[in-house]
């Protein structure tokens, strides 16, 4: 029990973080409450580090203690802590905004249930868990849009659980228990392995917003305020990603389900990009990216058990994800929700300008950020698995994304700029782009220090 | 021992960041640290030169850990294909800053934009490993993209957005042949790849394939040469001579180190495809030139032609098993590209400075120009001659190479010849069009090369000859290297 416990401290202190950033709220002290969250955050991170490379698991198997849930920390947790910057930047002075920071703490815990479960409980405990916290942060600004939005989310979201639980019950009756590490009996028996499989694709597809089940994602990112928008395309993105993971790697291969994930991977892309390509709000547009985006971390998921690139590929690519789209959404922060706001952006503020071109240029792949190396990864686990034709329509899908992002670039610097004074940029959100320029720009040359 | 390659590779980069980080100098300290760091990038391009190349492997290596977990590294060499196309890359990037000297629009994120291309062309070159030059070649095209799109003419937008998508697409399958040759290897050592060629069989048929195709576009050949015009006729000067002088041997070299060396026997099978390509092109590309009235246009298309004369050069070198015409046909192309660099870029320098002068490209606009503008017009007939390939000027000992060893290995393909008769056509054309006949009033106080134009156009005038009566120097260090390639 001890051991056991001495393994999650990580997670108490984050949990225990949220309670007191609770009673800081309580008492309207919100700034004590982002304090006491980013120390949370902080310390959570440091406490990773010791048992970066333990691999065990914990409470009878129900919590893996591995490479996987230790690089989900080490990703999430300062994803986390960007996020509250930018909600800062976003939202200092309004009422409650000392819950939003508790709730993102709280979501983030969900988030490492998802990406450390070793059992079927602890799944749904964990798309409960984030579910719950993220309707109330879209719903946060209480107007309509926000509303709908919020609404949207919730009954998407109850109906893809109630099916993934459904479809759970399949396992548990095939295999005889909930821990993923039992799977390994349904080998042999396609229908039930197929069942549970389509299940978890519905949960955890709606969770990191992969087609079909995406529809929620730009309707309730453009409801949100942006910065809780950038939260959800992050953050529960790549728990979703992590828990798939964690659950696939144990389900045995020639129950075929390696072909599923790449046709929704193929889906995914194409259609993300595809819709991205015609929007003209920016956080649509980010929104049907980030639905893109979901799609390449799929290449490293079919090649779970075959090549040994597809972990490094999905906590690297994770970890680029996180600094670039934080930017992204925070550049958005800045200029607008328009993509007229973005008009001479690049002439007015240059080096807010040049932020943006490389967060875009990252999510497009192109050398030598961040993204690539993630994106390079991920090419090699899908073509060593022998999903070559992925591999292209993932490079012809890279094509199409920079169609989609230099439509943001282009009006940054093609037309003249605008008298409009520029405002101040709030200090949070100034740290917040710093780090992720920084991260973006300088993690792809020391690429080294990531895990092999 | 000092690393003199990482030095002169990343001594531009350095300088404009340093030009990023302390915004607001003045024009003038913009241009003068753009001439100072190119020049010495230059002087330091000809010290690796006096070290050398050695035959049969790369001299003067320097190898730095990257990400060991794949089995990457920083790794850089020249041998005798790389080093020219090093010094062409540093000659020009000097002559294009002393060029844009004059230019007053945003100086200092041009002169970053122009620092970071030379930096990326040289990393490209030097790069001996692949995804170090995957790198070199992708961070040239967000140059070139930003400079079309900021300094561009009329259509910049989009020509610039097709150039990008276009050059993407066109790299991305180079990408999945890298990771394909890792895969099987183990590591992205290029001198392994080189030495041990991994793939074989039809995994080497598929890798050369994305290869070509990446190539053919950066080159451009025909059929995917779309992109050229619209680049070319929409870039600032400098931008012309970049692309064109440089950029394209990006398709040239990576045609010899990649799809050549690492996959040879596939190479050889597709030889005559290849080799019909590049007639093709070389065709193609001289009709195409001569239907333009446009003047950059017309020059751009015959890059489109000067090029396939390169393609054809390696196919032939693919073909054939003996390894004296083999020697002869990669010399022949290696040295093409320099000839190319130099002559392409002067033309292109030239055509820019009359669109200074008279902000039109058209060559019906202009006649007898050289009685008023000497220096401009003997210097752009000069280049002229050169770029048809006359004697004693620089691609006629590439050229002549080329066609000898196609004579001998294929001789069919010796038909491209017919593209010298055409492009002679074109150039005296335009020579008659633009400098002789009845001079346009329009024209009369035209002024000629002023002293910062001849700097740029004088030693590219020069090399010009030098190469086309003493190409022996050039051709010696070229020989060591590709006599000693071994298929």
């Amino acid at each position: 029990m001890g051991r056991d416990l001495s393994f999650l401290i990580p997670e108490m202190t984050l949990a225990v973080a949220a309670m007191l950033m609770l009673i800081a709220e309580m008492l309207r002290l919100p700034r004590v409450a982002l304090a006491l969250g980013l120390v949370g955050l902080a310390a959570a991170t440091l406490l990773t580090l010791p048992v970066l490379y333990a691999d065990t698991t914990v409470f009878g198997g129900t919590y893996r203690i591995d490479m996987l849930s230790g690089w989900a920390k080490l990703v999430l947790l300062p994803g986390t802590a960007l996020a509250l910057l930018l909600v800062r930047a976003e939202l200092a002075g309004q009422d409650r905004e000392g819950s939003v920071y508790s709730l993102l703490c709280l979501v983030t815990l969900g988030a490492l249930m998802l990406a450390g479960g070793g059992d079927m409980m602890l799944l749904v405990l964990g798309v409960v868990l984030t579910g719950l916290g993220s309707f109330a942060l879209v719903t946060f600004p209480r107007d309509d849009a926000a509303t709908e939005a919020g609404m949207k989310y919730l009954v998407f979201g109850s109906v893809t659980g109630a099916v993934m639980i459904y479809g759970l019950s399949f396992w548990f009756g095939g295999a005889g228990s909930t821990l993923y590490s039992e799977l390994a009996l349904l080998d042999g028996r396609p229908l039930i392995a197929t069942a549970g499989l389509l299940a978890v694709i519905v949960g955890l597809g709606y969770k990191a917003a992969l087609v079909p089940f995406h529809f929620w994602a730009p309707d309730a990112y453009d409801g949100a305020p942006i910065s809780i928008a950038a939260y959800l395309s992050v953050i529960t993105k790549i728990a979703a990603i992590f828990a798939f993971a964690q659950i696939l790697r144990d389900l045995p291969v020639n129950t075929g389900w390696p072909l599923v994930i790449a046709l929704v991977a193929a889906a995914t892309m194409t259609l993300g990009y595809v819709t991205a390509l015609v929007q003209s709000n920016v956080v649509r547009l980010l929104a049907y990216s980030s639905v893109a985006q979901a799609g390449y971390f799929l290449l490293a998921i079919v090649a779970l058990g075959v090549s040994p690139l597809a972990l490094p590929a999905i906590i690297v690519f994770g970890a680029a994800y996180v600094a670039m789209n934080l930017g992204a959404f925070g550049v958005v922060i800045i200029a607008g929700r328009s993509i007229d706001d973005f008009k001479g952006m690049g002439r007015r503020r240059p080096l807010v300008g040049l932020a943006m071109v490389v967060f875009l240029l990252s999510l497009t792949g192109i050398p030598p950020l961040f993204g690539f190396v993630g994106k390079v990864y991920l090419f090699g686990a899908a073509i060593e698995a022998g999903f070559l034709w992925l591999a292209v329509i993932a490079i012809l899908n890279s094509v199409l994304a920079l169609a989609v992002y230099l439509r943001i670039i282009m009006p940054m610097y093609g037309a003249e700029a605008q008298s409009a004074t520029a405002t101040p940029i709030p200090l949070s959100l100034l740290v917040a782009l710093v780090i992720a320029v920084f991260v973006t720009l300088v993690m792809g040359l020391f690429a080294g220090i990531l895990p092999s | 021992m000092l690393p003199l390659l990482s030095i002169t590779t990343f001594l531009p980069i350095a300088a404009g960041l340093i030009l990023m980080l302390r915004p607001g100098q003045s024009t003038k300290t913009v241009h003068t640290l753009s001439i100072g760091v190119t020049g010495i990038t230059f002087l330091l391009s000809l010290v690796i030169w006096a070290g050398g190349v050695v035959p049969g492997a790369f001299s003067q290596v320097e190898e730095l850990a990257w990400i060991p977990a794949v089995g990457a590294s920083y790794r850089l060499g020249v041998d005798g294909l790389s080093l020219p196309l090093v010094l062409l890359t540093t000659l020009l990037f000097f002559l294009s800053a002393i060029y844009s000297a004059r230019l007053k629009d945003r100086p200092s994120t041009f002169v970053v934009l122009m620092l970071m291309l030379e930096t990326a062309s040289l990393g490209t070159f030097m790069a001996l490993d692949a995804l170090l030059f995957y790198v070199f070649f992708e961070v040239s095209l967000v140059g070139m993209y930003f400079m079309i799109a900021g300094w561009g003419h009329e259509d910049r937008q989009r020509a610039a957005l097709m150039f990008f998508l276009y050059t993407l697409l066109g790299s991305l399958p180079l990408l999945l042949a890298i990771l394909g040759l890792y895969l099987s290897s183990g590591t992205f050592d290029m001198r392994v790849w080189i030495d041990t060629q991994p793939l074989t069989g039809f995994a080497a048929m598929l890798a050369l394939i994305a290869m070509l195709f990446t190539f053919a576009i950066k080159i451009p050949s025909f059929p995917v040469h779309t992109w050229l015009p619209a680049a070319h006729v929409q870039a600032p000067t400098v931008g012309s001579v970049i692309l064109a002088g440089v950029m394209l041997k990006f398709g040239t070299y990576g045609l010899v180190r990649f799809a050549l060396q690492m996959t040879p026997e596939a190479f050889t099978k597709a030889g005559v495809v290849i080799l019909a390509f590049g007639v093709f092109s070389a065709i193609y590309g001289a009709f195409a030139a001569l239907a333009q009235t446009d003047l950059k246009k017309m020059v751009a298309y015959t890059s489109v032609n000067h090029m396939g004369y390169i393609v054809m050069g390696v196919a032939i070198a693919a073909l054939t098993i003996d390894p004296k015409i083999r020697a002869v046909a990669l010399d022949g192309a290696t040295l093409q590209m320099i000839s190319h660099g130099l002559v392409t870029g002067a033309l292109f320098f030239l055509v820019g400075m009359l669109q200074d002068r008279a902000h039109s490209r058209e060559m019906g606009d202009f006649g007898g120009l050289l009685n008023g503008v000497p220096w401009l017009g003997w210097a752009f007939i000069l280049s002229a001659f050169a770029s048809l390939g006359l004697p004693g000027l620089a691609h006629f000992p590439a050229e002549f190479q080329i066609f000898l060893a196609t004579l001998q290995a294929q001789p069919w393909a010796i038909i491209a010849i017919l593209a010298i008769v055409v492009t002679a056509g074109l150039y005296l054309r335009s020579i008659a069009q633009v400098f002789l006949g009845e001079p346009n009033k329009k024209w009369a106080a035209m002024p000629d090369l002023d002293r910062g134009e001849m700097w740029v156009i004088v030693p590219l005038v020069l090399l010009i000859i030098l190469i086309g009566v003493a190409p022996a120097t050039l051709i010696d260090m070229i020989h060591t290297t590709m006599a000693s390639l071994s298929f």
